[in-house]
């Protein structure tokens, strides 16, 4: 099915609901790269952190002493 | 009561003509509690509606005659909009009724009307007046026909959506990056990102979506919007887990003549949620 829009007219009172047009589209799909893509940084940046924090403990550290060091 | 039709030589009863007086003196009304479409019926009477949600009375042709009027008014805080369905409908003042406004429709031809509104609840200066309201749905809405304020004050309540995704904000659907945001979340010690946002991001105060109702609720303050410079616009967005406050610029200067509210995951739709837009003058 395709996607939908709703157009609202303020002035006339018009409401209609749509399909999207072509470029509508394209840009819901650029949309849904974009928000793909931000996920997967996020996940990936939790990730490395998780790691970092391992490592850290493995050698007996924590976040709390980086930060006692001005790191 | 509908229009009596008399034939030569009938004899009235008093029932008849106490009717026809009480309609000169107390016009029939015609309560409605939901979206509704004239019949013939209607004609010399007062429609009257009361909805919390937003309405519509839908005007359509071949049902009256030139010179036929009757009254519509809006009760409760549910915009009530005169629709026009297969009539033609005209007004120099706006076919959304707020709560209290009302004003009457005149007809031309069968198929042809005048709205003329009534005065009483324009907003004075600094006065804030619904615009528009209603339930979020579809991919993107699109809310254009706001002109005659100084500034706009835009709600979204309990937004919903049926795949997790982001809900963004964009003005004449511009999807350049003429978007510069900078903002604060103070329960997770963030400061979120300025600078002009991407050609792809494409709008601009971008906040989760979940698909379960989180109560989340999103406030966008835009002054001088149909001013041809740039404008300055004020948010803010609070759910149970997080809270954010921040400024965006339009580095545009068209003037704003629409507002887009879209799900910026793309695929994702709107199940749930509201919106009101005020006009302030």
């Amino acid at each position: 099915m395709k996607p939908q829009v709703k157009i609202v007219n303020c002035e006339t009172g018009e409401e209609i609901i749509r399909d999207a047009t072509a470029a509508e589209i394209a840009q819901m799909e650029t949309d849904a790269a974009n928000y793909a893509a931000e996920q997967a940084e996020a996940e990936a940046k939790a990730q490395a952190k998780a790691a970092a924090e391992g490592k850290l403990a493995a050698l007996g550290l924590t976040t709390d002493d980086l930060r006692a060091l001005g790191l | 009561m509908a229009k009596q039709s008399f034939v030569t030589g009938q004899v009235l009863t008093a029932q008849q003509v106490n009717d026809l007086q009480t309609n000169d003196f107390n016009q029939t009304v015609s309560a409605k509690t939901a979206s509704y479409t004239l019949v013939a019926a209607d004609k010399g009477t007062r429609i009257t509606m009361s909805s919390t949600s937003a309405t519509t009375i839908t005007v359509n042709t071949g049902l009256f005659a030139a010179g036929d009027t009757l009254f519509i008014q809006n009760l409760n805080t549910g915009v009530c909009s005169i629709t026009a369905g297969t009539a033609t409908v005209d007004t120099s003042a706006s076919l959304a009724l707020a709560q209290h406004e009302g004003g009457t429709l005149y007809f031309t031809s069968a198929g042809v009307s005048t709205f003329f509104k009534a005065a009483g609840a324009a907003a004075s200066s600094g006065g804030m007046t619904v615009i528009t309201s209603g339930s979020l749905s579809t991919t993107s809405v699109s809310i254009s026909g706001f002109s005659g304020y100084n500034s706009l004050l835009l709600e979204i309540n309990n937004p919903v959506v049926d795949v997790s995704s982001q809900m963004a904000f964009r003005f004449n659907n511009n999807s350049g990056g003429v978007y510069s945001q900078a903002g604060m979340s103070p329960l997770t010690n963030t400061i979120l990102n300025g600078g002009p946002t991407s050609t792809a991001r494409a709008g601009f105060a971008t906040y989760n979506l979940s698909t379960t109702a989180d109560n989340t609720s999103v406030f966008i303050s835009v002054n001088d919007y149909d001013s041809t410079v740039y404008k300055n616009i004020n948010m803010g967005t609070a759910n149970g887990s997080d809270a954010i406050f921040g400024n965006v610029r339009f580095n545009d200067t068209t003037a704003i003549t629409s507002i887009q509210i879209t799900t910026s995951g793309g695929t994702s739709n709107f199940t749930g949620g509201t919106y009101v837009l005020y006009g302030v003058k």
